[in-house]
């Protein structure tokens, strides 16, 4: 964004959504960081994003826009998307972390079965086991689920807070390496997190069932 | 979205499923799965010792239509082959078979690579077994 110029007035803008001249609305960057005016960092402070979130709302609406030119009633929209979908991304810290690996060239849809660890699958197989056959009635199936769930949630909690530490270890990354190198971990444990999660939907719905 | 008639013949009525003994030297055990959905494919052949040929494969899949069709194409496709042209089957040919759409081709993948899986554990166990005893001639 940097040496862009104002389509309006011809002066730098510096990337800022209002051109610092004129005051017109810019192009949005479609960057959700950038957008929201903060640095590329995996710990972000709820509160102040969501500060950010209003304050944008306001200054963006397309109602505010309806007298303006058409150029700017376009952007007004099109930054109203983006601010919507990227508060949505930001704000939750797994979505969040693949917003920044997909950006980093991380391919996050696409995992093969290599990203799962072999003793977590066992354990899915297992799992899968017992749910058919509470399924098809054997009720002495119950207990052992209730004993599965107790074991996902807690490796759940365990993979989240993994990820809080790897977080913060990215944020305090000195060099693009050492940030990829963390970026790749990041990505394991997400994969692990994943499946994990839905295994303690699945597991849930059973009991609940 | 629908699925074709062959992913649904898979589906209702899955060939080969079951379990090989994880144990015999001649079976080779695979698991994959695929971190997106929560599949689980365990996929099991057992080559014969005299030819070299693959003479049963067995699955059990927990997932989705495609998974579990794709899963069961395999085995089939598995069996009357040697290890080496096991190798060869390619997702490709099950996404055709199957008339998967673009969404479900990690189903194949997925497939494919609980075939590799498999392969590699047979091969494991049997050098691990020519180790232990000298081969006689």
């Amino acid at each position: 964004m940097e040496g862009t110029r104002c389509w309006q007035c011809g002066q730098p803008t510096a990337g800022a959504l209002f051109c610092p001249s004129c005051n017109h609305l810019q192009q949005p960057t479609s960057d959700y960081y950038k957008f929201f005016g903060l640095p590329q960092k995996l710990n972000l402070d709820p509160g102040d994003l969501q500060k950010r979130f209003y304050s944008l709302s306001r200054q963006l609406h397309p109602d505010r826009f309806t007298r303006s030119t058409p150029t700017e009633r376009q952007y007004s929209l099109e930054a109203t998307a983006i601010l919507n979908d990227g508060y949505r991304v930001l704000r939750d810290p797994v979505s969040r972390a693949e917003y920044v690996l997909r950006q980093r060239g991380f391919d996050v849809g696409e995992q093969r079965s290599k990203d799962v660890p072999p003793e977590l699958l066992e354990e899915v197989f297992e799992l899968n086991m017992a749910l058919e056959e509470l399924k098809v009635g054997d009720e002495s199936a119950r207990e052992q689920l209730e004993e599965s769930r107790a074991r996902f949630r807690s490796m759940r909690d365990e993979v989240d807070s993994q990820l809080q530490q790897l977080f913060v270890r990215y944020d305090e990354s000195a060099d693009q390496d050492s940030a990829n190198a963390i970026l790749q971990e990041i990505r394991g444990v997400l994969n692990r997190r994943r499946y994990i999660r839905n295994l303690v939907d699945q597991v849930e719905r059973e009991l609940a069932a | 979205m629908a699925y074709s008639d062959k992913v649904l013949d898979h589906y209702n009525n899955p060939r080969n499923v079951g379990s090989l003994d994880k144990n015999d030297p001649n079976v080779g055990t695979g698991m994959v799965g695929a971190p997106e959905c929560g599949d689980v494919m365990k996929l099991q052949l057992k080559v014969n010792p005299e030819t070299g040929i693959i003479e049963d494969a067995k699955f059990k899949t927990f997932g989705c239509g495609s998974a579990i069709a794709s899963s069961s194409l395999a085995t089939e496709m598995l069996k009357g082959k040697t290890v080496e042209q096991a190798l060869e089957i390619k997702n490709t040919a099950i996404v055709q078979e199957l008339s998967l759409p673009p969404v479900k081709i990690h189903c194949s993948v997925l497939a494919e690579d609980a075939i590799k899986a498999a392969i590699a554990d047979y091969k494991k166990k049997q050098s691990a077994l020519q180790a232990s005893q000298p081969v006689s001639k």
